[in-house]
């Protein structure tokens, strides 16, 4: 077989997939509130129903198994696991990345993948908007809030992807002096304070978050109301847990890597230069 | 615990774990929550057994440290915070195509004939690819490939010709767009637009002083840089200034007839009608403002037919054409803030669509294109987003602990004389500058620092002009965005120096780079002190 390349068609699509059923599962999120966490209280329930209707893409479907959640909701929702399957086997290692990660880190790098997508779309939906607005002057109410919405996912799945290759600003000085062992001490006290934060910021704001911004689907409060609240929020815990994760994978998986030197020409990789070279057309 | 407890902890501690090579982001938001036990619960630290007990424990899933998670929420809907990733992938984009190889090739044309030429050329170079992104680095290795070569083959002083890629690669984060005062107009709450405005005449005298240097220099000892054999097919000195003329025309007539159809499409959707509430004037876009384009467009077409001639024009034109993208995309970003057309973030996306479309045009742009500049941008977000997100949690916490309120008190009370203050600052930025990344300084010490500058007496600071008490934060962005300048060439880890080595021959040593520095070096502080002495040179533009 061939050696494939990164950027084939379908690390373009399966992210793509996934990115949109994770988007219309977020969207329909009222949906899964009311049939997985339903509200005690009547009047809450009241309010996440009013919001699911007002909400929602598919409004004449009805729901299945007595449920509030129609055929699509649960396709989106089963489908999501599948794609992340798939999409997982098909990410393939890029020339800049980090080199020879484990099997673990393919989840990191198909999240990255999806980020990617989204910065695309994001650009787009943005420079859709500028046109509408300034061209034909008939801005529309969704497209700021939506880049928004999709840059505050971007920001911290990038944090994610970033821990797995290893390229946070880092401070070399002492730490490539230091023998293996002492090298290990450091990484090992990194990891460990980063789970402390983890673990702190969890215990700390679980029940605000989950309980109340999410399970009561908190809006932004403007003309389009996305749930940002509602769902950044939650996420902000859970990329967090991930990066302390990454930070357990990465240890292990660096164990006992021979130390490298770093100095600071690794800010430029070498695929970057051969791309730029080519580009002023030196040899 | 009290709040000088903590600070010394804090610092204690931030210098430990940096030193053990903890990333710098998540150092932050790990101390975030020291800070927040520290002020709340210190029992824990001296017993961890009591936890569950105090005011941040006993409450499991909300309490205070739910602040610091809405820190990060806050930080995460900032709508500039998105030009962040576009400016990268602008600039991912910009380094693959060859719009620089042939901006380069055009330039030359113009300067080949003038001492120290090749120098010249690439500080021009350099301000033009830094008014297009706000990212160095990329600026470097490019200008390295391109010019590097040609000073060295022509024998140009190796000192020289290496000081001056670095001085002016480093321009990118001086001239607007700006990365550096994008971040910190986000973190001191300080309107972006004013500072990219402040910052123009600062980056532009900084220029305009390494292009005086670098003639100064090659006037006196003119063996610094010696001129390359006349061409023969070369015009002549007065052909070469036609040629330009012409060329210069063509570009602002042709400027002028877009700037005409703009006005006719705004006022065929009656967009430039002053009846309308809250109306501002777009820029050049009333039809009051016909007369001053018509005169243009007639006075380039005069001096095409009459004073250059055809002929000349069209070479002139062959000759100049690799500035049009360049200068197109500057237009398009910079004339999107400041026309009053979009905000920043927006400006940032149509430069990076603009871009795209130049390499389109040119055919370089393929799927594959795309895909290498998205995975540079999200890596490149990562690290520096995720600076960003730690520092935020950071200061807040800090802030709650009544930190910068009590070391601007410390400051105060020490009875310093404002400009030593203001100087001890600068000695302070330009050492952590030398150690430390522009993102890390600008979101642990500007927040510090900051406060202190607004409580000093605003008639001292400076001799020449007088600041007015809201365009401090704007001139200390400046000044720190200059301070940060100097902080990419001086040794030890001057990153423009390690850019500049992964692309320069192999005989020339780090060393020799950061020694071709020390002059640009001084070239900088000179610039730094203008801004000490003169403030309200920020102010010129506002």
């Amino acid at each position: 077989m061939a050696k494939q390349v990164s950027g084939g068609l379908r690390e373009w699509v399966i992210p793509f997939a996934f990115a949109f059923c994770a988007g219309w599962v977020i969207w329909h999120g009222p949906a899964y509130i009311l049939d997985f966490f339903p509200h005690e209280n009547p009047s809450m329930t009241a309010q996440i129903t009013e919001l699911h209707e007002r909400k929602d893409v598919s409004p004449n479907m009805s729901g299945l198994f007595g449920g509030v959640m129609d055929i699509l909701d649960w396709a989106a929702l089963l489908l999501l696991p599948v794609i992340g399957f798939f999409g997982i086997r098909s990410v393939v290692h890029a020339q800049m990345e980090y080199p020879n990660p484990p099997r673990v880190d393919l989840f990191a790098l198909f999240i990255g993948r999806v980020a990617m997508i989204l910065i695309i779309s994001m650009t787009l939906i943005m420079l859709y908007e500028v046109f509408l607005r300034y061209v034909i002057e008939a801005p529309t109410l969704w497209a700021n809030e939506l880049t928004l919405w999709i840059a505050g996912y971007v920001f911290l799945l990038s944090g994610f992807y970033a821990m797995q290759q290893r390229c946070h600003i880092r401070i070399f000085i002492i730490y490539d002096l230091l023998p293996k062992f002492g090298r290990r001490i450091c990484d090992t006290i990194s990891v460990v304070l980063l789970c402390l934060f983890a673990f702190f910021l969890v215990f700390g704001s679980y029940n605000q978050v989950f309980g109340i911004k999410f399970h009561r689907w908190e809006m932004f409060g403007t003309a389009f109301d996305p749930p940002i609240p509602a769902t950044i929020q939650p996420m902000i815990l859970i990329v967090v847990c991930l990066v302390a994760l990454q930070a357990v994978v990465n240890l292990i998986a660096d164990w006992n890597k021979e130390p490298v030197e770093h100095d600071e020409g690794d800010l430029i990789d070498e695929e970057e230069l051969e791309a730029i070279k080519k580009s002023v057309g030196a040899d | 615990m009290d709040v000088g407890i903590i600070s010394i902890v804090l610092v204690v501690s931030l210098l430990f774990l940096l030193a053990i090579g903890m990333p710098l982001g998540l150092a932050s938001a790990v101390l975030a929550a020291l800070v927040m036990i520290m002020k709340f619960e210190p029992t824990l630290l001296t017993d961890p057994m009591s936890f569950g007990t105090g005011i941040l424990t006993s409450n499991p899933g909300t309490g205070p440290l739910y602040l610091l998670t809405q820190k990060i929420f806050d930080l995460m809907t900032e709508y500039v915070l998105i030009s962040v990733p576009l400016f990268i992938f602008m600039a991912a984009l910009l380094e693959r195509s060859g719009i620089a190889k042939q901006m380069y090739d055009s330039l030359d044309f113009w300067l080949s004939r003038v001492r120290g030429g090749v120098a010249i050329v690439t500080s021009i170079m350099a301000v033009l690819m830094a008014a297009m992104s706000g990212i160095i680095g990329g600026e470097v290795v490019l200008l390295g490939l391109i010019a590097l070569p040609q000073m060295l083959r022509l024998g140009y002083n190796q000192n020289l010709a290496i000081g001056t890629i670095c001085a002016s690669g480093s321009l990118g984060t001086m001239i607007p767009p700006s990365i550096v005062l994008i971040i910190y107009g986000l973190i001191t709450e300080t309107s972006i637009k004013a500072l990219f405005t402040g910052a123009f005449i600062p980056g532009f005298m900084l220029a305009s002083f390494i292009i005086i240097y670098i003639v100064a220099r090659t006037q006196l000892d003119p063996s610094q840089a010696p001129l390359p054999e006349p061409k023969p097919d070369d015009p002549q000195g007065g052909e070469k200034w036609l040629m330009f003329a012409g060329f210069v025309s063509v570009v602002a007539g042709a400027s002028s007839v877009i700037l005409v159809a703009r006005v006719a499409l705004l006022t065929a959707l009656g967009r430039n009608d002053p009846g309308v509430d809250n109306f501002e004037p777009p820029f050049l876009g009333m039809i009051g403002d016909l007369p001053i384009l018509f005169g243009i467009i007639a006075a380039s077409a005069a001096v095409i037919f009459l004073f250059a001639g055809r002929e000349r024009t069209a070479v002139g034109w062959q000759r100049g054409k690799g500035l049009v993208p360049p200068l197109a995309v500057i237009g398009i970003v910079l004339g999107s803030i400041y026309g009053g057309v979009t905000g920043i973030t927006e400006a940032a996306g149509m430069g990076a669509l603009a871009v795209f479309c130049i390499a389109l045009f040119r055919g370089e742009a393929s799927v594959d294109l795309l895909w290498v500049s998205m995975m540079r941008t999200l890596r490149s977000t990562g690290t520096i987003i995720w600076v960003t997100i730690g520092a935020a949690a950071l200061a807040g916490a800090y802030t709650l602990a009544g930190g910068p309120t009590y070391i601007a008190q410390l400051i105060i009370g020490a009875e310093m004389p404002t400009m030593l203050v203001i100087l001890t600052m600068m000695l302070i930025l330009l050492f952590m500058g030398a150690f430390m990344d522009w993102v890390g300084i600008v979101l642990l010490i500007i927040p510090v620092f900051l406060p202190i500058v607004q409580r000093l007496p605003i008639e001292e600071i400076g001799l020449i002009g007088q600041l007015s008490p809201h365009h401090v934060a704007i001139w200390f962005g400046v000044l720190f965005c200059m301070n940060m300048q100097v902080s990419f060439l001086s040794p030890p880890f001057g990153p423009a120096a390690f850019y500049l080595k992964s692309v320069a021959p192999p005989h020339i040593s780090l060393t020799d780079i950061f020694r071709g520095f020390l002059p640009f070096i001084g070239v900088q502080l000179l610039a730094l002190s203008v801004l000490l002495l003169w403030p309200s040179i920020v102010t010129l533009l506002l």
